[in-house]
């Protein structure tokens, strides 16, 4: 029964949900009534925090500050569970990394706090680029100067991506339909792994043809729209910036995280612990 | 479900040749690079990775995907949206974005497919492609094993504690490149790119609205100077070099901040911790001022 459960909630139709929920940002969230930039620079605020201290203390403290900025964003299963998987994953392996190679716990502790740090930097993409809607996030992008086909990117690659998940796993589906399952599953499963490999790299095929005829489209209509020649004169960047405005919810949680990580320096300041 | 059922568009094919490419064109194969490969990486993301012990059994990436593309349209394009695809679709979105190595691995890759992209001369040829696929991997993963060992280097000379390192990354490194070049290149690389890139040669090409290409004819997009790619190929991966020593940056600011605590005592924390919020203070003045100029005009 457990298993049947698990196997539910990690299908590909639930992946493809929770994708298009972290695309929309629709669960809302402190970031996601934001102005974009200041959700940028709230980000570059904490992704460089971490890296001007060896304090571990301080890293600490960042790390519960970016864990309760994940939880003020409401940032959704599969992606939190994602992030959790590979941290748990880093330290088994630098445990390992350590005993196999003769170092001692110091070698751990060295490699801890790069990993702390990295953790840190994730948590705080993950709060901040999970809250941004593609239109916020290419809008903010432009107007910090990006090149306008970044911009465009950002905005098409979070719409598209579910659709072109959805497509891949129905092609999929098709190419299984259309065969034999592998006679036994062979040593490990071997078989049935290459099964899978095999329908995975053949599904591309179609996709190639099927991505290239909706790009065209896609272009097409960006060309009919003066996708160009908008970049070329500087009124449309103003037009399409002009929605962006910097309120003072902005600027109250912008020093709120300034204080939070003066704070954090604080604390390791007043109980420092260091590596060796 | 969401297939295109449209019919096949008819209209002049406007050629790929290198001077005649138009921007909608170039526009095409890049979106169409990013969303194949970031397709690619999202399947890969979903995909748990096998470790046994320290050694890393994992699927890099789907190196026929950017590497068809090279191949059989503009490698230019197709080599720059290739690494952004991976970027905006799996790195932002799955929150795996990490700062400035992001650069770094853009650089890098961008090089890769670029250099494979122009050394596959006739889509047809099989010699060719396992040539592409093997150096995508090997330019790419050589500039990250050449960064991570100089980052190692540096670290450890700085922070001579660290026992049992050096040998354990040489090795690590050494056995990794090893199983990239096998499995990315020659398993996910070579043998469906193989199959790949002639199946889709005079089929992908006219629903882009181009020319098949012919073998041998110049490259679209080809350097008119190969002396001056070389250079800038060059000044790029130090660009990417220094990306990546940014962040290993902090091992020898850490051991100068260690120094002058030692020193000054906690008095150097508070001038640090007062010089962010300096910092912080003026761009803020900066940008307040900036926006009232910009309302008043």
């Amino acid at each position: 029964m457990s298993l049947r459960t698990q196997h539910d909630v990690l299908s590909v139709e639930w992946i493809k949900l929770e994708l298009i929920r972290t695309a929309y940002s629709t669960r809302g969230g402190l970031f996601a009534a934001m102005d974009p930039r200041a959700v940028i620079g709230w980000y570059l605020l904490m992704a460089v925090a971490p890296w001007l201290t060896h304090n571990l203390t301080t890293l600490a403290a960042l790390f519960v500050l970016g864990a309760v900025a994940v939880a003020l964003a409401r940032v959704g299963p599969l992606v939190l569970g994602l992030f959790v998987i590979g941290l748990g994953f880093e330290l088994i392996y630098l445990a390992l990394a350590a005993t196999l190679f003769g170092g001692d716990l110091t070698t751990v502790v060295a490699l801890l706090e790069v990993t702390a740090k990295l953790g840190v930097l994730s948590l705080a993409s993950l709060a901040a680029f999970v809250s941004l809607d593609p239109e916020k996030l290419s809008d903010a992008l432009l107007a910090l100067r990006f090149p306008p086909a970044v911009a465009f990117a950002v905005s098409y690659g979070y719409r598209m991506m579910p659709i072109l998940v959805e497509e891949f796993a129905t092609v999929v589906e098709g190419y299984r339909l259309r065969q034999a399952p592998p006679a036994g599953r062979g040593l490990l499963g071997w078989r049935a792994l290459v099964h899978w490999v095999l329908i995975t790299i053949r599904a591309f095929y179609p996709i190639f043809l099927n991505t290239a005829k909706s790009v065209r489209t896609t272009v097409e209509a960006l060309e009919a729209r003066g996708f160009t020649f908008a970049t070329i004169d500087p009124r449309g960047r103003a037009i399409r910036i002009g929605s962006l405005r910097f309120g003072p919810r902005d600027a109250a949680v912008l020093a709120v995280t300034a204080l939070a990580v003066a704070c954090c320096y604080l604390v390791g300041a007043t109980w420092p612990v260091y590596r060796g | 479900m969401s297939t295109t059922q449209a019919p096949e568009r008819r209209g002049a094919l406007r050629g790929i040749g290198s001077a005649r490419t138009s921007t909608p064109q170039n526009l095409m194969v890049f979106v169409l690079s990013m969303a194949l490969f970031g397709l690619a990486n999202i399947l890969l993301e979903i995909i748990p990775d096998v470790t046994i012990g320290p050694v890393d059994l994992s699927v890099a990436y789907f190196v026929f995907v950017p590497l068809t593309l090279a191949a059989l349209l503009n490698p230019f394009w197709a080599a720059l949206g290739a690494p952004l695809g991976e970027i905006v679709f799996t790195d932002l979105l799955m929150g795996d974005f990490s700062g400035l190595s992001e650069l770094e691995g853009f650089i890098q890759m961008f090089l890769a497919i670029y250099v494979a992209g122009s050394v596959v001369r006739n889509p047809r040829s099989r010699p060719q492609i396992w040539l592409g696929a093997l150096l995508i991997v090997g330019i790419d993963k050589f500039l990250s094993a050449v960064v991570d060992l100089a980052k190692v280097w540096v670290g450890v000379e700085d922070a001579e504690y660290v026992q049992g390192l050096p040998q354990s990354i040489l090795l690590l490194e050494g056995v990794g490149f090893g199983i990239d070049l096998v499995i990315s290149g020659i398993l996910f690389g070579a043998l469906p790119a193989m199959w790949l890139i002639p199946a889709l040669h005079g089929r992908i090409e006219p629903l882009l609205g181009m020319r098949p290409r012919v073998p041998g004819e110049p490259r679209p997009g080809t350097v008119p100077w190969a002396g001056w790619f070389v250079v800038v190929a060059v000044l790029a991966s130090l660009l990417s070099f220094v990306f990546a020593f940014l962040e290993a940056w902090d091992v020898s600011i850490g051991s100068v901040e260690a120094d002058f605590r030692g020193q000054y005592g906690d008095t150097f924390l508070w001038v640090s911790v007062g010089a962010l919020v300096v910092v912080l203070a003026l761009a803020a003045i900066l940008f307040s001022v900036w926006r009232r100029r910009r309302a008043d005009r």
